[in-house]
């Protein structure tokens, strides 16, 4: 991974050493492109409104035209999905960190090298070390090649209501989770108020926002070295058992709360504490949709036996391989701009979340944008493969959905419920080939 | 009497619309026969493989499936059965004389469920469902009834869609047959109320008959209604929780777009087509003898 890293710098770097008959420029880099335009798929959340309130700028420099479908997310992987497959419109691919693996095996996306490598589409300015290394890793490359650039980026983090925790005698947030449920847990849950809120519904959020956050910090994984199911270690079930004991500080009914309701039970002042991504910081502490804005704090998530381990998710943008080469052309001019170091401080006053580690060096930025010093610190210490990101992860995400919400609703015991995910998982991946050697143990 | 129209002229009236149905029913229905033979899952085109029966053998024996049509039969089962009911009482209720302004009120009204779009009915019921802020549970605290958590918990998830059901439902079962009542002859009703006051002998004996072909028609769509019931379900509780309203359309959903199974989903659609079939043919056989 590092390597190719490196060979993109260092193509970069020759790239910039050739001598040029002028800088590089944007509009200049554009002029054969102009008119040319760019499907992509969008979702409605604030860093993608954020890049459309700056997409006039791009437009006017260039002559390229962005067409946007904007869908929500449980829509947007089988719309991309079939338009790949069937060889549609799309020229660029917004990808989920799990979906990566599955793009790129599928040849659906184009290395970035392909155009890092061309000095005339190459911005100098590119500075891809200066992306988080954990978050380029994790959202734009697959086994050891970068295909996207990340775009839109969170990271799990505990959002509180300061004022019902000082009521209650805490002058700071909890530090582990042991802490949060044995301390806080029973101090916070009175007269119809709740210590804490892990949305758990049925979809990616079960498997992704529930069952994996309380995998990893208890030492626990999906997979172990070889690819075995690692959720009966005893590292695996402490952590699906600490989850079932501590719906006992959460509001009945938590497997039908998606991410609207936890961040409405919070901005309500109806539950104490919840994690949740970066990305909702907005709403939170905006008054006109937050009863409690004021009294509203972020801090990393709370440390586990094996650390902190928090929550990772984001998507990155890549050129589709089926793009003629103008659409190439003209969608890495995109993705380079909307990604860039120069954009990073509008596109994050505008409301997205860049993941530059410049911009958040800025002076002024960790006071003005509370949720930045939890955000920096948690990209340092989270995992790639908090949810394993090759192409079976949607038929995994299934089972863990399903079985996942039995172990909560008490259906099926923890142990149970993990024998039956990894039985099932391991039925996936060894018809996927990864067993049989046909495939490698890339997560 | 009749001349004879020519083979062209009955070519081109039938013919457009034949080659509509080919292309919308017939030959998609083809394809997913086809597919349902091959290992084709999207997220690994390129292992693409023709499979035999394979995938109806996982399809029959998986339990995950056979749970989904039995909840689907329960639904059907309890839901329909009720929809009956009221919506005989309602029929007989508008079938009486007298206050007309007020009938021809209450008979538009009953559109209004029916024209309101299935998945729209699902985020109704997700609104109004909700433990918190729903008006249901506002309704119950007026009572002193403590808040009942509808959607998350998985035998009132399946009530809700139960009642739901009903709601949207009803009024369509009400006015096919209370047209089915406007087809008894009035002579041979006002006959029948002179011998008897009881309106259950009137309904058993004079009115029952008239209804059977309304009863088939609503049997055949509602059941086809509930083999095919996604939207709802789909926007009001997504099959959850756990799969506690997974219905046998959501779980075929499930397979075909979210774990992008082509094969498998295709399989399941043509073991769900052929119950289908089997249940028309089965209604068609046990109450049209009747009517004839």
């Amino acid at each position: 991974m590092k390597l190719k890293l490196k060979a993109s710098a260092l193509a970069l770097a020759a790239a910039l050493a050739a001598p040029q008959a002028q800088a590089w420029s944007l509009e200049e880099a554009a002029k054969p492109y102009a008119g040319t335009v760019v499907d992509v798929v969008f979702l409605d959340r604030p860093g993608y409104n954020a890049i459309k309130e700056m997409l006039p700028e791009f437009e006017a420099a260039t002559g390229i035209k962005l067409n946007i479908t904007t869908m929500p997310y449980e829509n947007a992987l089988g719309e991309q999905v079939r338009d790949f497959v069937a060889g549609g419109d799309l020229d660029l691919a917004l990808i989920d960190l799990v979906w990566i693996g599955n793009f790129a095996e599928n040849g659906w996306i184009v290395p970035i090298e392909e155009f890092t490598s061309n000095p005339d589409l190459a911005d100098p300015e590119l500075d891809i070390d200066d992306f988080f290394p954990l978050v380029l890793n994790a959202f734009g490359a697959w086994n050891g090649v970068v295909y996207g650039l990340p775009f839109d980026n969170y990271s799990g983090l505990l959002f509180y209501n300061r004022c019902m925790l000082e009521e209650a005698g805490f002058d700071r947030p909890p530090e582990t989770w042991a802490e949060l449920k044995d301390v806080y847990g029973p101090a916070l849950t009175k007269n119809g108020k709740y210590a804490f809120a892990l949305q758990s519904k049925r979809n990616e959020t079960q498997s992704a926002d529930s069952f994996a956050r309380m995998l990893w910090p208890f030492g626990g994984s999906f997979l172990n070295a070889e690819f075995r199911s690692n959720l009966n270690s005893p590292e695996s079930q402490a952590g699906l058992q600490f989850r079932q004991d501590l719906m006992a500080y959460m509001p009945p009914g938590i497997v039908a709360y998606d991410h609207a309701e936890t961040v409405n039970a919070l901005a309500q002042g109806d539950v104490a504490m919840i994690t949740e991504w970066s990305a909702f910081y907005t709403t939170l502490v905006s008054p006109e949709t937050s009863k409690v804005a004021d009294c509203i704090e972020v801090a990393p998530e709370p440390k586990g036996p094996a650390g902190r381990k928090p929550a990772l998710g984001g998507f990155s943008l890549a050129v589709a391989s089926q793009a003629d080469d103008a659409e190439k052309a003209a969608g890495w001019l995109f993705i380079q701009w909307a990604t860039s170091k120069a954009n990073a401080e509008t596109y994050l006053r505008k409301g997205g979340v860049p993941a530059r580690q410049s911009v958040y060096q800025i002076p002024g930025i960790a006071e003005e944008f509370k949720f930045v010093p939890a955000l920096v610190e948690s990209w340092k210490e989270g995992v790639p493969e908090f949810r394993p990101r090759f192409a079976e992860w949607p038929t995994i995400s299934e089972i863990v959905q399903e079985w996942g919400t039995k172990m909560m609703l008490g259906e099926v015991s923890i142990e149970e419920g993990a024998r039956e995910i990894g039985t099932r998982m391991e039925a996936v991946l060894e018809e996927a080939g990864y067993y049989s050697g046909e495939k490698p143990l890339a997560q | 009497m009749t001349a004879r129209v020519p083979r062209r002229t009955i070519l081109a009236f039938l013919g457009p619309s034949v080659l509509a149905l080919l292309a919308v029913g017939i030959v998609p229905l083809g394809y997913a026969l086809w597919k349902s033979l091959h290992d084709f899952n999207l997220t690994r085109i390129a292992r693409q493989r023709f499979v035999g029966l394979d995938n109806y053998v996982t399809v029959l024996a998986d339990p995950v499936f056979w749970a989904a049509v039995g909840r689907t039969a329960a639904l059907f089962v309890i839901a329909v059965p009720i929809q009956i009911a009221l919506g005989l009482m309602i029929a007989l209720l508008l079938h009486r004389p007298g206050l007309g302004f007020l009938k021809t009120f209450t008979r538009l009204s009953l559109v209004l469920p029916m024209a309101t779009t299935y998945a729209v009915v699902g985020l109704l019921a997700q609104v109004t469902l909700n433990q918190k802020y729903g008006v249901f549970n506002q309704m119950l605290g007026w009572l002193g009834i403590a808040p009942i958590n509808f959607i998350g918990d998985p035998r009132n998830a399946f009530i809700g869609v139960i009642f739901w059901d009903v709601w949207q439902w009803t009024p369509f079962v009400a006015l096919v047959l209370l047209a089915g009542l406007s087809t008894v002859p009035p002579e041979i009703e006002e006959a029948a109320r002179l011998e008897t006051k009881r309106w259950w002998t009137v309904l058993r004996h004079v009115q029952l008959p008239f209804l059977i072909p309304s009863l088939v028609a609503v049997l055949i769509l509602r059941t086809a209604d509930t083999l095919k019931l996604f939207d709802m379900v789909f926007t009001m509780t997504r099959g959850g929780p756990g799969n506690a309203t997974e219905f046998i359309a959501i779980l075929i959903e499930r397979v075909g777009n979210r774990q992008f199974d082509i094969g498998l989903a295709s399989a399941q659609s043509v073991i769900l087509l052929a119950i289908t079939i089997v249940l028309a043919r089965l209604y068609i056989r046990m109450f049209y003898r009747e009517v004839r």
